[in-house]
């Protein structure tokens, strides 16, 4: 009965997006804090992990979407700036930084209100 | 001990970096015209390196990706040979009347000096954007 | 009289009324409450179980589904405190799923208790 509460294929969705951005987050910070290594590959997250999510939402089974795991990679689109072969450009990881932590406002909002929602179903109360 | 803001080891490690890499450039620039230094040589040039090592660190979510982790190797010499100067009246000046100067650049320290300060500020907001992303996580289900 | 022993309680009244398939506390001590009989699986409560869940059994499997979401959260915050690596929000997130099931369980059983009350109440 307390799974079908937590079921819903949006929440779980928002959830693993949670797991995702946390990973970004872990990602863009190493990127600039190795700003000025030399011969360092900027990494990032897993770039099949969105198109697996969209498939696991799109075919709404609850188990494949928990079963999503959100990992870092080596990005392997990024070129070298400079010439010791850095391959972090700061205008665009803090632009990634900016919109990562949009998408963890949203993803927070969404999982929040849910959980609200529930109790308010639940106590017949508002807060 | 509990770890509230994750994955930013790094960012604390580049922060210390680039204090270090600050104070040696501020080293640099106030020795930019000492010819007689403790050893009895001109002042020599200093660098710091950066490296990273790989350590097998764990990402969030406990995938046990390899991020690597950052940290100041040494604080090199610079191996670039004194500047020669002739000025024979000065104190220092050799038979020749050549005077060692530290081959200091100004315009490539204060380069360096913006690169270093640009780093040290972005790892700062890095830390600020983690710390309001926590926040907004403790309150999730409270209003 | 805690919350959580009053279930035990509803439920063998519900047993004692035709019809109903219930646990009977003395018989079967209902895991995960008392705390000393170890969380089984959900079927174990009703060995004599009919074909259909019976509401015991429902209510059984909402009791245990509850404890298994306050040892996640609990094993989250642990993971969280000892430094290794939960990640914040995991960490909220099933504290907070914990605190919607109990408060749910709550509610299930108070609502049990003013029907069975309101039952009591009625003139035969």
């Amino acid at each position: 009965m307390i799974d079908g509460l937590f079921n819903n294929p949006s929440y779980l969705a928002a959830k693993k997006t949670l797991d995702a951005v946390a990973v970004r987050q872990e990602a863009i910070a190493n990127n600039i804090a190795n700003l000025e290594t030399p011969g360092y590959k900027r990494v990032d997250l897993s770039p099949n992990f969105r198109a697996e999510l969209d498939r696991a939402v799109s075919s709404g089974d609850a188990q494949q979407i928990d079963s999503l795991k959100p990992s870092l990679s080596v990005d392997t689109n990024a070129v070298a700036m400079s010439q010791d072969g850095n391959t972090v450009n700061l205008e665009n990881e803090m632009m990634q930084l900016n919109q990562n932590t949009l998408a963890h406002t949203l993803e927070t909002q969404m999982v929040s209100s849910l959980l609200m929602r529930l109790k308010m179903a639940i106590t017949g109360k508002s807060s | 001990m509990i770890q509230p803001l994750s994955g930013i080891q790094n960012t604390v490690a580049a922060l210390d970096a680039e204090r270090t890499r600050l104070d040696v450039i501020s080293e640099n620039i106030a020795n930019a015209n000492t010819t007689h230094g403790v050893d009895g040589k001109p002042y020599q040039r200093k660098v710091v390196v950066f490296e990273s090592a790989m350590q097998q660190a764990m990402g969030a979510g406990g995938n046990g990706s390899m991020t690597p982790q950052l940290h100041v190797a040494r604080i090199d010499t610079d191996k670039r040979a004194p500047l020669e100067i002739y000025a024979p009246g000065n104190p220092d000046a050799d038979a020749r009347g050549m005077v060692a100067t530290p081959n200091i650049n100004i315009h490539e320290e204060m380069a360096d000096l913006i690169a270093a300060s640009r780093a040290f500020e972005a790892n700062l907001a890095v830390v600020k954007n983690e710390k309001s992303m926590a926040m907004q996580t403790l309150s999730i289900g409270k209003h | 009289m805690s919350p959580l022993s009053a279930i035990p309680q509803t439920m063998y009244n519900f047993g004692s009324m035709p019809g109903t398939d219930a646990v009977r506390p003395s018989a079967m001590p209902t895991p995960g409450i008392d705390g000393t009989t170890p969380l089984g699986q959900p079927g174990e409560i009703n060995p004599s179980q009919p074909a259909g869940d019976s509401f015991g059994s429902v209510l059984g499997k909402l009791v245990s589904d509850v404890n298994q979401k306050q040892t996640a959260a609990n094993a989250a915050v642990d993971g969280l405190q000892s430094g290794s690596d939960v990640p914040l929000h995991q960490a909220v997130i099933a504290m907070e799923e914990a605190n919607v099931s109990f408060q749910l369980m709550v509610e299930v059983r108070n609502k049990l208790l003013d029907s069975y009350q309101e039952l009591m109440r009625m003139q035969i």
